[in-house]
């Protein structure tokens, strides 16, 4: 392992605050960092696959989200919080990986033909309610998947969500609901509808 | 999970889609050992754009300002010389109400008077005023003080226990200004309960602030 923690008495890595164990990274404590990572890994792979649909890319943005952190910790500010903006980090990371895939597959669906095509449903179980939902997840269009994702799954607030994508709440909030309308008519209808697009 | 048509449908949605991604040991080794490889951050980094420059466009305005510094004409040269010179006056006529603005923080961030306290006012050599921190805590066994002023370091400035009072104690000569700080219980940190709480507390273990004012003269 390259990092570890130091056995140093009457002191614990894991209660400390986000920021406080940003400073101890950039004071040279660079065991600090591991607990962030611990603190904050599942979140984001879970982020990266659910909005880019397999594991490994997910693993790769995740991967590159922290590495960039770690260079770039002397511009974290606290006024904002240290998981919104490793979020911020993430959301780009994920739109960068979702773009060079696109050009690689052309794996998105961004035009009725792609919506059609996906509409087949694979072979899986009629029971099988999480391929219905990854499918349906899949489905929204990346913008709405992100702006779901971020508030009914990551739980962020409105402002934190603004402050990590760069767009507005009310664009947000709209993205949200659309995302929300599109969802239940695909899980109701058992494919993709028009619905907010 | 409920049908869609049933108003509990999106926390369902939500709650299955909120199921944990196990962190794979193999990765997190992989990462920790890129991280281990990386430059060590410093305070001083300048570091490269954070959000790269391949990203998709997201906010760019929240990107640092440049400022690129071109040779100056006779008449600009001259309009600086104007603004430097208010300049200079403006700071010197600042100086003079400085401990005022202070107190009114201290009185706007809330009641500060029991601890840590100012247990001398003399100017030293360099400006720093003595800070007596206290802390009652009879089951513990370690107590120390971290903060803005030791570089988080727990073991930097550990307490003692005051034989008289009971209570854990350390004095600090501090700089004039803003210190945000927390105490180190057994490994626990915690806020000092007599102290105000410092705004940019986050992930559920606050801060306290001190503020200590300029010597007086």
């Amino acid at each position: 392992m390259g990092v570890t923690q130091p056995d140093v008495p009457g002191f614990n890595l894991a209660t400390m605050t986000d920021a406080m164990l940003v400073r101890r990274v950039l004071g040279g404590d660079t065991a600090a960092f591991t607990t962030l990572v611990d603190r904050h890994a599942a979140a984001c792979t879970r982020f990266a696959t659910r909005m880019l649909g397999n594991r490994e890319d997910a693993e790769d943005a995740t991967q590159e989200t922290f590495l960039r952190a770690y260079r770039s910790l002397a511009r974290y500010e606290e006024r904002q919080t240290f998981r919104t903006w490793l979020f911020q980090i993430l959301i780009n990371r994920c739109r960068t990986a979702a773009v060079r895939r696109q050009r690689r597959h052309r794996m998105f669906l961004v035009d009725d033909t792609a919506i059609a095509a996906a509409s087949v449903r694979p072979a899986v179980d009629a029971g099988d309610l999480r391929a219905e939902l990854k499918r349906a997840i899949d489905a929204l269009d990346p913008d709405q998947r992100e702006a779901f994702l971020l508030k009914h799954v990551e739980q962020l607030s409105y402002d934190e969500m603004a402050a990590a994508t760069g767009i507005g709440v009310s664009a947000l909030k709209m993205r949200v609901k659309r995302a929300c309308d599109r969802m239940q008519w695909m899980l109701r209808e058992g494919e993709p509808s028009n619905v907010g697009t | 999970m409920s049908e869609p048509d049933d108003p509990r449908w999106l926390d369902d949605v939500a709650g299955e889609l909120r199921r944990e991604v196990p962190v794979r040991p193999a990765w997190r080794a992989r990462l920790l050992d890129d991280v281990a490889r990386a430059p060590k951050p410093s305070v001083r980094d300048i570091a490269d754009d954070v959000f790269g420059d391949d990203e998709p466009a997201l906010d760019r305005g929240r990107r640092r300002w440049s400022i690129t510094v071109a040779p100056l004409t006779g008449l600009a040269a001259a309009s600086l010389l104007v603004a430097l010179g208010a300049g200079v006056m403006y700071v010197a006529m600042s100086s003079k109400t400085a401990g005022a603005d202070e107190s009114q923080r201290a009185a706007h961030d809330g009641p500060s008077a029991a601890s840590p306290q100012l247990v001398s006012r003399t100017p030293t050599a360099t400006d720093r005023e003595v800070v007596r921190f206290e802390l009652s805590a009879p089951r513990a066994s370690h107590v120390a003080l971290v903060g803005s002023f030791n570089e988080w370091n727990p073991v930097a400035t550990p307490l003692s226990r005051d034989p008289a009072s009971g209570k854990w104690v350390v004095s600090l000569r501090l700089p004039p200004g803003r210190h945000v700080y927390a105490f180190v219980v057994d490994g626990d940190v915690t806020a000092d309960p007599s102290a105000p709480r410092a705004a940019d507390d986050d992930f559920g273990s606050p801060n306290s602030v001190v503020l200590v004012s300029s010597p007086r003269t």
